[in-house]
């Protein structure tokens, strides 16, 4: 069983072959040499980036456990079409938003956090001198935003999630989804703009509660 | 003279504060550029706002851990079938490098066959379909056989850091040359066999 800390193994006479710390390329190579066991590494090395990304699609964690392991399944699949012309961790999130985009295609999301009581809790730890008022205002408003970003076009939502939540360079963005960094950068400035607007159609303004 | 409007890009820049400074001056004269960026960084303020994802228990990750375990073990292994991919230019390189080794390692074996009189296996030239290296009686057989280890230990060693430097190992220098000293003649013709199935393969 391969741990995350070293291996090291001595293989023909006159051969010294020793890996440390494996990267992520020498996992993919191990996993394609049959050792199965290497890709429970990769799982537990990217696992939280990819739950988390899955999370920000569709907004629950029933939905968000199931899609991450999807994601994983679907990557151990086309591992040997795995260039390594990009970092897993990037290849990984371009399977991880075809699933989530195929995902809430066929499906509204159910959010957890339709309490905005329970979406406060969801943020940041509330300050001991923030009121209940202000928690409860706080808590409303993430639902807006969550429900806000949820509406988005796909490209924009995706663009918006791996920029603002995953601040991913825009140039990795654009890896991930396919296109040049001005299309990412359209795409992100777009993706506000509609942010505002239909957060305004919600009776939330953005700016005016900071 | 009136400059153009910040472009979809350039008000992403400048929401991220990695705006060009040359087109500063533009923003300090147009309230509307000035306005549509104010909108924008209070959109971006608000989005940040909602962060965080719930963490979920600390046995979730195990847990996901192992069901992805349970399906990848039903799975077939992810093999890589075949040789990888390689660009065009490596695949020349490899292929010189190639063919090189198939040339030089018929004629090793053709002197390793001259000095230690192994008459019992089998040309490997001829098994290799490369044209055979002179059998003249020869006054120097180590002055050329360092030669011809050295041009093989180079070509050698090159593919072999490729393809470790591609998997992430190290191979110890001089390594590929012991193994290659350490082959037995039919070893050292499948070796060959296989070296020169490739090379075709990869020309087609």
């Amino acid at each position: 069983m391969l741990t995350t800390r070293a291996w090291s193994w001595t293989a023909e006479p006159g051969f010294n072959v020793t890996v440390t710390n494996p990267t992520d390329a020498e996992l993919v190579e191990s996993c394609l040499a049959g050792r199965r066991e290497s890709f429970d590494v990769l799982v537990e090395r990217h696992q939280r980036h990819v739950y988390q990304l899955c999370y920000r699609f569709v907004g629950n964690h029933e939905d968000a456990s199931d899609l991450a392991q999807d994601v994983f399944i679907r990557a151990y699949r086309g591992l040997k079409s795995f260039q390594g012309q990009a970092a897993l961790g990037t290849w990984l999130y371009r399977i991880g938003v075809n699933v989530c985009l195929n995902k809430v295609a066929a499906r509204t999301p159910v959010p957890d956090a339709l309490d905005p009581l329970l979406a406060a809790s969801d943020e940041r730890i509330a300050s001991p001198a923030e009121s209940a008022t202000d928690t409860l205002l706080r808590g409303e408003r993430a639902v807006q935003v969550r429900a806000a970003i949820a509406k988005l076009p796909n490209k924009q939502r995706a663009t918006l999630i791996l920029r603002v939540y995953h601040e991913l360079p825009h140039e990795e963005i654009a890896g991930i989804l396919g296109s040049s960094v001005g299309a990412v950068k359209a795409n992100f400035f777009h993706a506000l703009n509609n942010l505002k607007k239909l957060m305004r159609e919600a009776g939330c303004d953005p700016g005016r509660n900071r | 003279m009136k400059t153009p409007h910040l472009s979809e890009s350039e008000f992403v820049d400048l929401a991220e504060d990695a705006f060009d400074p040359r087109r500063a001056a533009h923003v300090e004269t147009c309230a509307a550029c000035r306005d549509q960026a104010d909108a924008l960084r209070g959109t971006l303020r608000e989005a940040l706002s909602v962060e965080e994802v719930p963490e979920p228990s600390p046995v979730f990750w195990e847990q996901l851990s192992a069901r992805v375990r349970a399906e990848v073990a039903a799975e077939p292994v992810a093999a890589r079938s075949g040789w990888r991919w390689v660009p065009v230019r490596g695949l020349v390189a490899f292929a010189a490098a190639a063919a090189l080794v198939v040339a030089v390692l018929s004629g090793v074996l053709l002197m390793r066959g001259v000095r230690g009189g192994d008459t019992s296996s089998p040309l490997v030239a001829d098994r290799l379909a490369v044209p055979p290296a002179p059998t003249r009686p020869d006054t120097t057989p180590d002055a050329e056989n360092t030669e011809v280890w050295a041009v093989l230990t180079a070509a050698a060693s090159s593919v072999a850091f490729e393809d470790a430097h591609d998997a992430g190992m190290r191979v110890h220098p001089g390594a590929i040359e012991h193994a290659v000293q350490g082959l037995t003649a039919a070893e050292l013709t499948e070796l060959g066999r296989l070296l020169q199935s490739e090379l075709k393969r990869s020309l087609n």
